[in-house]
């Protein structure tokens, strides 16, 4: 390929799955925040049980926010257990206003939020794997064995201790780590755990609640599993500032890639 | 630093600006209606089926955390509560074919059953407790439910803060599910007035506020939708979904 020739990237299915997962991300982020805020402590255990607490969100007489995790207290007034009510003013509250949908706090919206955009995920995420794997776009981006030797090589070229990437396909070695990481592990067992939670999944079927620990358990899962899931949004929005916002985001718009300097790396 | 500044500014950006679009498109009364589709189609699709998981004497919690208000002031309850409820009947009205004002020496003399159950409150929390009681079933059964009946309204000796009753429902599938019960004992001992006493609903397969606290008639319907807000229950009312399974 010659540099500067303009590759037709990502299909119709990938693109509007792409943004509808982006909306859908953080609505149910947001919602969920707004839930958590309801009960603002996560326990490793099956029954809530303070002694194995892992994390606590709480606020002092004195108006401070104290945010405990594994037994080490933080003062995090002004971000998590004192801060911003979502009208104006500052009250107990474990995740600020700013950050919850609704901004006010209303356990049975964020719900309502949460369980709405949990379906918009599913539906999503069902077309996603039938259109991705009809076309083949999936199999590009999962990782094989073959891959496994240029993970190093990768890591040095992203590091500047290597001049050349290693020859790959369409996405790199490192991508198709990530990529089959978040869609073949952690967005499934988030949706487990979600599972886990959700209406009428335990009567059915106790395993899945049993496998994580029991509720509680599930919940902090569902938790760090949400931690970990904004880890990967926030290194591929790095990856897309630093690779050219444009041609990037026209790639996921309209389809369309420039190949150029940055040729084969990734986001 | 730079980098780290731009991500952080970035994720911050996109949830607020989420938020508070969320929270403009929260206040629409369409758009919220709308939301509630997902309620349907759990309620539709999952329904009310299988067990909740039962638990070992061992389990359990001595102090089983109490959910929901306190403990009714008004001189209706109290006056029963002085008098070791002795006075106290469970009406079965609307619907049927046989009211009934049911004596506590009554429920206690019904066929028993005991379940040790994980109650989980719809704000996140989980609590062991082992309930014993009378399946609410054999409750229905001595007063016969017409035909017509399709909900089972249980209303409640006790007001919110803000004076609305409290009530609940359930529909006669929920109702007859084999644990749900009308409990008259926690943890071996008689319900205290804090945990529902004399009589409180226990249906381990739904969310804690389903679990009504001193249930004092009990009314078989067609419809809840004429009811109070019409929403078939006290946290319905507030937006909860009816649909509350676990």
């Amino acid at each position: 390929m010659t540099p500067d020739q303009i590759v037709y990237r990502h299909s119709p299915g990938t693109r509007i799955t792409h943004w509808v997962f982006f909306l859908a991300f953080l609505a149910l982020i947001s919602s969920g925040l707004q839930i958590f805020n309801a009960a603002p402590y996560l326990d490793a255990s099956d029954k809530s049980n303070p002694a194995r607490r892992v994390l606590s969100i709480d606020s002092t007489q004195d108006s401070q926010g104290v945010t405990t995790v594994f037994g080490h207290t933080f003062r995090t007034t002004g971000w998590l257990g004192f801060g911003d009510d979502g009208m104006g003013g500052r009250t107990d509250r474990a995740f600020p206003g700013w950050i919850t949908i609704p901004a006010y706090q209303s356990l049975a919206d964020g719900r309502r939020w949460h369980l709405f955009f949990a379906w918009v995920m599913a539906v999503c995420g069902i077309a996603y794997m039938i259109s991705g794997f009809a076309r083949g776009d999936l199999q590009e981006l999962i990782l094989r064995p073959a891959d496994v030797p240029k993970i190093l090589p990768m890591q040095l070229y992203y590091l500047r201790l290597r001049k050349e990437p290693p020859p790959h396909g369409k996405y790199n070695p490192l991508q198709k780590v990530a990529y089959t990481l978040v869609l073949f592990v952690f967005a499934p067992l988030l949706i487990l755990t979600g599972l886990a939670l959700s209406p009428s999944f335990d009567a059915l079927f106790h395993p899945i609640t049993v496998i994580f620990g029991g509720r509680q358990f599930a919940r902090l899962w569902h938790f760090v599993l949400m931690l970990v899931l904004i880890g990967f949004f926030l290194t591929h929005i790095s990856l897309v500032a630093t690779q050219g916002v444009f041609n990037q985001l026209r790639s996921m718009i309209t389809g369309r890639f420039r190949l150029g300097t940055h040729d084969g790396v990734g986001v | 630093m730079k980098r780290r500044i731009f991500l952080a500014s970035s994720l911050s950006a996109a949830l607020s600006g989420c938020s508070s679009i969320g929270t403009k498109l929260n206040d629409n009364a369409a758009f919220h209606n709308f939301l509630g589709v997902s309620e349907s189609l759990n309620r539709a699709l999952l329904g009310t089926h299988g067990l909740a998981r039962e638990y070992a004497d061992s389990d359990v919690d001595a102090t089983f955390r109490i959910n929901g208000f306190d403990t009714p002031m008004d001189a209706h309850y109290s006056r029963l509560q002085n008098g070791n409820f002795r006075d106290y009947r469970l009406l079965i009205d609307g619907a049927v074919e046989r009211r009934r004002a049911i004596s506590l020496a009554h429920l206690n003399d019904m066929a028993q059953q005991s379940n040790i159950t994980r109650h989980d409150c719809v704000e996140g929390w989980s609590a062991i407790g082992k309930f014993r009681g009378v399946r609410l079933a054999d409750v229905l059964d001595l007063a016969a439910p017409k035909a017509s009946a399709r909900y089972v309204v249980l209303h409640c000796m006790d007001r919110s803060p803000e004076g609305l009753p409290y009530y609940e429902s359930l529909d006669l599938h929920q109702a007859r599910h084999p644990q749900t019960l009308l409990a008259l004992a926690l943890n071996d001992k008689p319900l205290d007035a804090a945990h529902g006493a004399p009589v409180r609903l226990r249906v381990p397969t739904q969310l804690g506020y389903k679990s009504a606290k001193w249930v004092g008639r009990i009314e078989l319907v067609a419809s809840y939708s004429n009811l109070f807000s019409g929403h078939g229950g006290y946290w319905e009312d507030q937006g909860y979904e009816w649909y509350a399974g676990i």
